[in-house]
This record gives structure tokens, sequence and C-alpha cells, in this order.
């Protein structure tokens, strides 16, 4: 989507982003960030890989895998102990979409980040003990965060509903302990060798060095990795959903709650802007339409939220929430439907559309504070398709209309877009 | 090429530690800033006495989320409706000692923001309507930890370690039943009019921008009152809180300690980091990184005004909780028995280090820098004796701090989950 006017825009000050890029033969994306202001570095590699390039009988992997990552590569038998002991920490995540891994440390030694990521490219250690070890903390995570929690399943039952075909029917922890059980060291070098390649990854540097510098270490310890080709993604499609879906579970749990999960646009598309407002302006902050209506007017819920899931392939919109102790799942049903259908045919004024760019406005100068944030962000936005993204977004924001709201919501909020999963509670409170 | 060895390291040589501007509000209580150079970005947090051991913990819950519900004149919808107008965003933390209302915007808007907060908390009228929505709200989320194993051995590891002063108490249902309104306004006014005890700004601002916050803030400054600190009794022992149909069992494990003006504080925080508080200690090495039993292991000095405590956490599987608190004692054992050896204890020093370079890395990490050693009327001169000391320690320090303080039978042991499997 392009911007159409330019108006709000020139009231803020932006401060761009400036970055250079540059790619090494075997097809490493590089992009560097400088900054003077801090002494610190960061060097983040993100690998196009995530879960939904698993298979579906083996779920949980590309995390695991992540994992394994940390347990030593071909020349170093520790990644984390000489990292510390420059000064600097690591950490990484995986998503549907992706895995990012980032290296925090002193800026003067910088290399030492360098010489380890660039040993882990090139190849793991594919230690059996390793695989033992992260098995077993994998399985502990799946519990502490899924198994263990009061609505901690919520996530694993909702995306089955939501996605029939497309592997975002799975969550990144996986589907089951089971698949995490079963996993042998020849599908972690299998994966390792389809996906960690140059040609299948983004290297961001930040910190207060030169250009040429950079350039200079990167061809040193990358340069001689060997290319790898960038896997074909083909994952099969969700067809487009015609039917309302439901889902009703029990739980022991204080409270009931509730998901509504509408499809939306990818990330790239128009419509993922347009759903990022259109949720700040149902259910993020104290004025939202959500908090106002079945909150603080009809007392139906404790807690109301609308969020989107940023998704690379087609995403959701979901608005999601606890009841109040008395109040029923269908008594919410029907008044959030007539508040989405409201909403359809009054959205909102131009004051609360300035407002909402404002905030977002505000948010992003605090994420940019950081400078792990931006070296993070210029990588993801590099494989949207270009780093320079970063800089144009609020441009896109800026150019939404209250009509853009409109027509978005009347797309999306339709009984057939939908899908409901609702858990019951056992347990009951006064 | 050489992928064996390491790059050659280059030592951390300095720390740039920046002053913040110091002036007093209404004579009473400071007022430090620091600017915030190339970023619109600006907060401000306002510390208030109005923590939980001040009275019942239930009247500093209520009365820290109502803060903003309503004036005679407007409606909370309508204070957060002005907040948002300006692009402006509020949090409000409460803690055992204080509670920090913080507000975050662009530079332009922050003086606005700010009005509206005030405004808003001077003329609170804390509405019959909202003090219920509140109290349903609170019960809920509490009936909703009731079901974590890490809440309940948290919340039973501060009933026992502080028993007997107002750092135990905690707040249950029953507390929500008896509460009323005329309280938490007698908590207000005690503990927010005249209660601003700090405040805090980073951002980019004039000078005559500064005075107006001073301005607004004037009315609200009050002084910390004095109290006596409360005598804590060292409590020890094993406690087991069951809570059947859980596939994993919390652990608390610590003892009280003592606060940062204590002779053994500088080298005590090296001990703790190669016992427990890096991805790298002993026991993430042992107890997830070698047995898998968990997700994660941490170990802690936390601090408290005037005082301190040490505590372990960690949730791991059911099965296997006994077999880690077995673990936990072996590896304190070890540090008492075993000398660090030179390889991990340069290690240490070199990630502490780059540790406290990270932490004085921009304005924000700055001002929490500088709030940690004002809270213990300090200056950053404790960082620089962190510094040296972190350059001098030897094993036998360290290994002598772990017999004083890593003792076993002196910790208090709480566990939260199915019954213990031996």
């Amino acid at each position: 989507m392009r911007p159409k006017q330019r108006k709000i825009l020139q009231n803020f000050n932006f401060n761009m982003i400036q970055f250079e890029r540059f790619e090494l033969k075997n097809g490493l994306k590089v992009i560097f960030h400088k900054d003077t202001s801090t002494p610190m570095a960061v060097v983040n590699t993100l690998y196009d890989v995530g879960a939904r390039d698993e298979q579906e009988d083996k779920t949980g992997f590309a995390h695991l895998f992540e994992h394994l990552m940390f347990g030593g590569s071909v020349n170093i038998p520790s990644y984390d102990a000489p990292l510390q002991n420059a000064g600097g920490e690591s950490n990484a995540f995986t998503s549907n979409d992706i895995t990012n891994y980032y290296n925090v440390l002193p800026a003067q030694n910088i290399e030492t980040a360098l010489w380890l990521e660039s040993d882990r490219m090139l190849s793991l250690a594919f230690s059996p003990k390793s695989l033992e070890v992260q098995r077993s903390v994998v399985i502990e995570e799946f519990k502490q965060r899924y198994l263990n929690q009061p609505y901690g399943d919520d996530w694993l039952l909702l995306r089955p509903l939501a996605y029939l075909k497309h592997p975002y029917k799975w969550a990144t922890i996986g589907k089951s302990l089971q698949h995490i059980e079963e996993v042998q060291l020849d599908d972690v070098k299998a994966f390792f060798q389809k996906h960690y390649n140059p040609a299948n990854a983004i290297l961001c540097i930040s910190g207060n060095f030169e250009f040429e510098y950079i350039k200079q270490l990167v061809e040193h310890w990358y340069g001689n990795i060997p290319g790898g080709i960038k896997p074909a993604r083909i994952l099969p499609q969700e067809p487009k959903q015609t039917e309302f879906r439901k889902a009703v579970y029990e739980r022991d749990v204080p409270a009931d709650a509730f998901y509504y999960a509408f499809k939306m646009g990818e990330r790239k598309s128009e419509e993922y802007y347009i759903a990022d407002m259109l949720s700040d302006e149902l259910g993020k902050e104290k004025s939202s339409v959500l908090y106002l209506k079945l909150k603080k007017e009809l007392q139906l819920v404790t807690d109301i939220n609308a969020y989107i899931l940023g998704s690379l392939d087609q995403g959701l919109f979901i608005i999601s929430g606890k009841m109040m102790n008395g109040k029923s799942m269908d008594e919410l049903d029907s008044a959030l439907w007539e508040v989405l259908n409201e909403f359809q045919l009054n959205p909102i004024t131009a004051q609360e559309l300035k407002r909402l760019k404002l905030k977002i406005r505000t948010s992003r100068e605090f994420q940019e504070q950081g400078l792990l944030n931006r070296t993070m962000n210029l990588a993801y936005y590099e494989l949207l398709g270009d780093a320079n993204g970063i800089n144009e977004e609020h441009e896109i924001y800026n150019a939404i209309e209250v009509e853009h709201l409109q027509e978005l919501s009347k797309q999306l909020f339709v009984k057939e877009n939908c899908s409901l999963l609702q858990i019951k509670a056992t347990q009951s409170h006064e | 090429m050489n992928r064996i060895e390491a790059p050659r390291l280059k030592e951390i040589d300095t720390i740039n530690f920046i002053e913040p501007r110091k002036v007093l509000i209404g004579n009473i209580a400071p007022f430090y800033s620091i600017e915030n150079q190339g970023s619109e970005a600006a907060r401000i947090e306002l510390f208030f006495k109005a923590g939980t051991i001040i009275d019942r913990p239930v009247l500093a819950s209520l009365c820290s989320g109502l803060l903003l519900a309503g004036t005679s004149k407007e409606s909370a919808t309508d204070i957060h409706n002005n907040i948002d107008d300006l692009g402006g965003f509020f949090d409000i933390n409460l803690s055992q000692e204080h509670t920090v209302v913080s507000v975050y915007a662009l530079n332009d808007q922050i003086i606005p923001l700010l009005t509206i907060v005030m405004d808003a908390m001077y003329n609170a009228s804390f509405p019959e309507a909202e003090i219920e929505e509140q109290i349903a709200d609170k019960k809920q989320r509490l009936r909703v930890s009731y079901e974590k194993v890490n809440f309940l051995c948290q919340r039973d590891f501060q009933k026992r370690l502080f028993e007997g002063t107002n750092y135990a108490k905690v707040t249950e249902i029953e507390d929500y039943e008896t509460v009323t309104r005329s309280e938490i306004i007698d908590f207000f006014n005690s503990n927010y009019r005249n209660g601003l005890l700090k405040a805090t700004l980073v951002g980019r601002l004039q000078e005559k921008q500064l005075i107006e916050i001073e301005q607004l803030l004037e009315p609200w400054a009050g002084k910390e009152v004095t109290n006596d600190t409360p005598i804590f009794k060292q409590q020890k022992g094993n406690y087991h809180i069951e809570k059947t149909a859980t596939v994993q069992t919390g652990i608390r494990i610590g003892r009280i300690m003592f606060d940062r003006k204590h002779e053994d504080y500088h080298g005590f925080v090296i001990m703790n980091t190669i016992f427990g508080d890096y991805f790298g200690s002993r026991l993430m090495k042992n107890i997830r990184e070698d047995k898998g039993y968990t997700y994660g292991i941490g170990s802690a000095l936390a601090e408290m005004k005037d005082n301190g405590y040490f505590i372990i956490g960690t949730e791991v599987g059911a099965e296997v909780a006994a077999a880690t608190l077995k673990e936990i004692q072996f590896e304190m054992t070890h540090m008492k028995e075993q000398l660090v050896d030179k390889e991990e204890l340069e290690l240490v020093r070199n990630y502490l280090l780059g540790q406290a370079l990270k932490s004085a890395d921009g304005p924000f990490a700055m001002m929490d820098l500088f709030l940690g050693v004002e809270m213990h009327g300090l200056d950053y001169s404790f960082y620089n004796e962190a510094l040296k000391k972190l350059k001098q320690i030897t094993a036998v320090e360290i290994q002598s701090l772990a017999k004083k303080y890593l003792v076993w039978e002196e910790m208090l042991v709480i566990t939260a989950g199915q019954q213990l499997i031996d």
C-alpha cells in the first residue's frame, strides 16, 4: 500500500534509521546499522524457517532445533561460554514463520560473536547428549508454558480450529509432547542441511563501527561458508473459510474465557496495517470500543482485548477476554456481534483516527530506543522484502482513513469468517 | 583460517556514568532528570510511598488501580480519552515499598499528559461503581493466580521468610469482601497526598519545562517516613503446598541477607553470579543443561530498603522435584568445598564487566542505574567499588562467602505441586 497523502506527516520529525546493505557470493544478505551513541554491538541472524516449515508428523521441530544451535558447533564445543567471556549474552526465538538468533556484547569484542555465529552456520556438532538434554528442556518448557498454567493450552486448541490445512494449525512448541519425544539425530541433520545455509539467512549488525570494517569482518568469517540453495517453500494453502466454527472445552479454571478468531490478510498486505489500527481502536486501551461497551457499560467481562497476529501468511484478528462471574458467554456473544455491526455502520471520528496514529508514533519511538529492537526489526523488514520498510511504515499508517477501517471491519466481522473457542470453567465462584 | 581459536578479547576500560540534574520539589522531594538526546521519547516516573507494607496490601492494590478512575467532573473514560488524545501511555506499578506511576509520551506531549494525570489524581473521587469493578477484576485475577504453582510457592515463601513483619502480608479473596470505600480514600489521603517521595524524567525538555513539571508536582511532595526497619528472623525448614493435577512443581529457596551497604555485598553478587545468576551458572549447567529437569533456574540477591534476601527459583517436572532439591544442595556444597577455577572466575569477571557496560547504555538504563544507588543513599562510587571488587576478588574469597551464606540447613525451602516423590 502506498501513502495517499502526507499532511499529518509534516507535523512529525522522523528519525530515519540509517543502514547499509551488501551480499556475499554465497548468498548471505548483510545489513549494517551504525549507532555512534552506544558502547554495545548487536549481531542478529534471522533464518527464514519457522514452525510452518515442519512436517505435520514432526511438529515443534524448528523450535527444538533452535535449542540445539546452542549445543556446540563444528569447531567450537560451547556457544555461550566464549560469548560470556567476551562480556556478551545470546538468545533466540522461534515463531511460526522465522527463527531469530541474537548476540549483545561490548562493541570491541564483536569479532567473537561473528566467529561463533559463523561457525554454527557452517556446521553444528550434532552431539547426541545435546539432543537428549534439549529434548527434556523443551518438554519442560511445554509443560511450564502450556500444560501447567490456567488457560495455558488455549492456543493449542484455537489454532487447529482456525486453520484446517495451513501449518499455522500447530503452535511453535508443537502439537504434542510425543512429537518432541520422537525426534532423531538424523532429523536434526537433515533440517540443518535444508534450512541453515547463507542463502536462507539475513545477518544484521549494529554498533559504532565503520562500514568497511564490518564488510571485511563478515567477508572473513562468512565468505567461505558453502552457499547452499534457498529451499523452496510450498505450503498447503488454507482454503477460504466459508462457515462459522465453534469449539467448547471444559477446564478447571476460575472463569470462562473466549477467543474470536477472524481470518485476515498476510503481513505484506495493505490489510495488515489497517487491521493493526482497527485492533487498537476496538480493544487496546481503556478508551477502546469493546472495553467501553462490554466491560464498562454492560459489565459482561473482566478483561477484553483485540489484537492481530502479524503472520507472514494469512493471519488472525483476535478478540479475546474473560467473563465476569455470573454472566454467560451467550450474552457476550450477542452483545459482541452487536458492537461489531454497529462499528461497521458508524466507525470512528477523525479525532479518534488522529489519536490512533499518534499512539502508534509514540510506541514506535519507545521501541526504537533499544539497539537490539532496531537490529532485529531491520533483519525482519529485509525478510519482508526491504529493510527500509522500517522507515516507510509510518507513511502507510498515516495514509489510513476512516473508510479503510470501516471497509475492513465489514469484510472481517462476518460469521463465516470466524472461529470461536470457548473455555468453560468448571470451578464455580459466587 | 583459524576457527578453533577465539578472537583476541579487548578489555573494557571505562564506563561513563551520567549524573542526573537534581532539584528539590517543594524543598523535600528530589526530582532527577537525564536528557534523552536524539529521540522524541520521554518518560516521567513518580514514586509514592503507597506500597503494600504500609497498611493492608488490599488497600494499596485497590487504591493504585483507582487513581485514574474518575473525578467529580470527569469519568474514568473521559480521563483515558484525554490521555489517548495525546498519544500517551501510563502504567502503575505496585511493590512492597512504593507505588510508581509512569507516563510515556513524545517530548511535546509529556507535560500536557502529566497535567491530565495529576489533575485526575488530585481530584480522584473513587466512585462506588469503579471500586466494585476493580474488586471483581482483582478477585478473578487472584483466583487465576491460585492455579499457578509458581504463584503459590512464591507467596508462601514471602509469608514465611518475612514472618512477623509487614513484608509478610498478602491479599486473600476474603480481604476484598471487607474493604470499604472510606478505607481506600483514607489510604489515598495518607499515602499519595504529600506522599511523592521522588520523581524522574528522561526526555529532552527546556529548562522552563522542567520548572513547569516541578510546579505540577509540588502539591504532592512529601518526605519518607523513617520507620524502624523491621527485624527479620532467619526462617528455615521445608514446606510443601499440595496442588494436585500439576505436571510441574514450583520451588523457592532462600534466606534473609543484606542491602548494598553491607561489606559482603559486592563479593556476594559475584559469587551468586557463578552459582545461579547467568545462563552459564552452576545451577543452569547442572539442572537444565545436564539433567534437563527444567526450562530455567536462577538465583538472585533481591533488594529492599535497608535489607535484602537471597532467592533461588524454578519450576521443574513433578517427578524430578525431589531430585532437583538434592542437586541444588549439591551445588551449594560444591561452592563451599571446591575453589572456583581460574577459567570460570575469569569468564564471570568478563561477563559482569560486559553487563555493567550494557546496564549503563542509554538514558533510560542510566536512570535505572542511578535509582539503584539513590534508593540506598549511595552514589555512583558504589559501581566503581563493584568494578574494583570484580578485578580483585579471589577464588578463596568466593569460597569463604559461599561458606558463610550458602548453608543449606539455614535455608527456607518451599515447594508447590504434587506430593514430592523421592
